[in-house]
């Protein structure tokens, strides 16, 4: 495994907060911070660095998930992955995110997600198959094909 | 309004110019004129500003004035504040030219009542050809022009009604599509957080056979998830093509079990009624967790085949394993059992045939249910 992910949890339901937690540290990687909210969201972002952020769309503020992928494309180098139950929510240029984790995902779907963006990242394009419920932005599914 | 200067036309004198008639007392035309219960009046355009020269009774009757009070006056006393500038002009225009003209017009009594004048004002000529009077005469046809105002105003208000109807309809939808996303939401939502919980939960138990018992009831609520993930993506949301669900369920199944299995997926799309989704789902999980667990048990490679098609009215769900076969499995323990009744209670419920057979090797089970699209529908209703 190439070196491991910082990821970023941008999620308002605590115990999928706590989930993701775990299932990104079983894969040997690293949460950096959980944000529930916008100003959350914005704060961590600044104040720390990440290599993928998984962004909720609804969180504790509303659906302000599109404007914390925005600030996080204008702020930092991080990708960011949406992880969602409204995947139609999401603006034609996905906000200039990756793509999106339909919820509900299953732990294997999740886990092969995080193995697909951690190839995605460190050594696009990824050589594994593209996991069940996850959707590439159409801007890398260009760039990738 | 009807303008046509030829109506007036030169030769129907003789219509009265022929009938042997004295002046004065004798003469019909004028009697008749004096007397008719349509209001007339004459004017004469050489004399300075039009006067009326003449008005009948029914013309004073109409206008609510006396003889003094018109003879001598131009009739412009008759508009008043809601009379159309427009039909003004015309009349003006047609008095002018030495044209007749036909035209609706809003007139006022002297006691200021309003009422619809179906005015008619033809020229005069003498046999030389010059302008002598004009003739005009006027009926009230306020009861036809308010009949038709009715009309129209009916009209706008059915047109404004079926408008505001549309709009609450258009709003009502809205907001039961919005309500249908939010709980649509939730659900999704709090399928998540039941496997979140399953996972957390399990990982903090020690005892292998409770964290597979855990597993199992994982993979039941996952293949639910699966199908809440597929079921609102198209746009009809009362039937979903089974292949899609069933292909994420099997491949996630299958890829989550590690090892090498070869999976050999042959789907054909059936279109099936949301409410069964749930069902089927469950059973195919059964079907393939249990070729997965007991079919290849701790072998960790194999076959798996799992085939959906229509064939008569009903949808065909195979799945079939290269694995040790029925003999080899353990239908006695409490997990497998459970599955068996699951499979058997939820079989029941979808009208569902479900054959196992020896696959030699392996196992082979075929489920056939109905899903005759007329008869669902007709039951339904």
């Amino acid at each position: 495994m190439s070196e491991p992910l910082r990821v970023l949890i941008v999620e308002d339901e605590a115990l999928l907060a706590m989930e993701l937690e775990d299932v990104i540290a079983e894969a040997g990687h690293t949460v950096v911070g959980c944000a529930v909210s916008l100003e959350d969201a914005r704060r961590l972002v600044d104040s720390m660095t990440a290599d993928i952020a998984l962004v909720d769309i609804h969180l504790s503020d509303g659906p302000t998930g599109i404007e914390v992928a925005n600030y996080i494309r204008q702020a930092t180098k991080s990708t960011v992955v949406f992880l969602t139950a409204n995947p139609k929510r999401i603006p034609q240029d996905f906000a200039g995110a990756m793509g999106v984790i339909a919820k509900p995902y299953t732990v294997n779907g999740l886990t092969a997600a995080l193995r697909y963006m951690e190839e995605g990242v460190r050594r696009p394009p990824p050589s594994c198959a593209r996991p069940i419920g996850f959707s590439l932005a159409p801007a890398y599914a260009a760039a990738w094909a | 309004m009807d303008r046509n200067p030829n109506t007036n036309g030169a030769d129907d004198w003789h219509l009265t110019g022929d009938i042997p008639v004295e002046h004065g007392r004798g003469d019909p035309f004028a009697a008749a004129i004096r007397k008719t219960r349509m209001s007339m009046i004459v004017t004469d355009p050489r004399r300075d500003d039009n006067p009326i020269v003449f008005a009948n009774d029914a013309f004073l009757r109409m206008s609510g004035r006396t003889r003094e009070e018109v003879v001598g006056r131009n009739c412009r006393f008759l508009q008043g504040p809601e009379t159309d500038p427009q039909a003004i002009d015309d009349i003006r225009a047609a008095v002018q030219a030495g044209d007749s003209i036909n035209i609706d017009i809003l007139n006022y009594r002297k006691d200021g009542r309003s009422f619809w004048n179906a005015l008619h004002i033809s020229p005069v000529f003498n046999d030389a050809g010059e302008l002598q009077f004009f003739f005009s005469s006027q009926l009230d046809v306020s009861d036809r022009k308010n009949a038709e105002s009715r009309v129209v105003a009916e009209k706008e208000r059915f047109e404004q009604a079926v408008q505001d109807r549309t709009a609450e309809l258009q709003t009502a939808l809205e907001a039961q599509t919005a309500l249908l996303h939010e709980v649509d939401h939730r659900v999704k939502n709090n399928l998540q957080m039941i496997s979140s919980l399953i996972v957390m939960q399990s990982r903090s138990i020690p005892d292998e056979s409770i964290r597979l018992s855990l597993k199992s009831m994982l993979d039941r609520v996952e293949a639910l998830s699966t199908v809440h993930r597929r079921l609102y993506q198209s746009n009809d949301i009362s039937r979903f093509d089974l292949a899609d669900f069933v292909r994420d369920i099997v491949t996630d199944l299958i890829a989550a079990a590690g090892g090498k299995f070869d999976m050999q997926l042959d789907l054909n799309p059936v279109d099936i009624p949301a409410e069964k989704a749930a069902p089927v789902a469950l059973i195919v999980n059964e079907l393939v967790t249990n070729a997965i667990k007991h079919g290849f048990r701790d072998r960790g490679e194999g076959m798996i085949a799992v085939r959906v098609k229509r064939l008569d009215g009903h949808c065909v769900i195979e799945v079939a394993d290269n694995g040790s076969g029925m003999r080899g499995t353990q239908p006695s323990t409490d997990r497998s059992s459970f599955g068996l009744r699951l499979i058997r209670a939820l079989g029941r419920q979808l009208h569902a045939n479900i054959e196992w057979a020896e696959g030699n090797p392996g196992t082979r089970v075929v489920l056939t249910m109905p899903v005759d699209h007329a008869s669902e529908q007709g039951g339904n209703v």
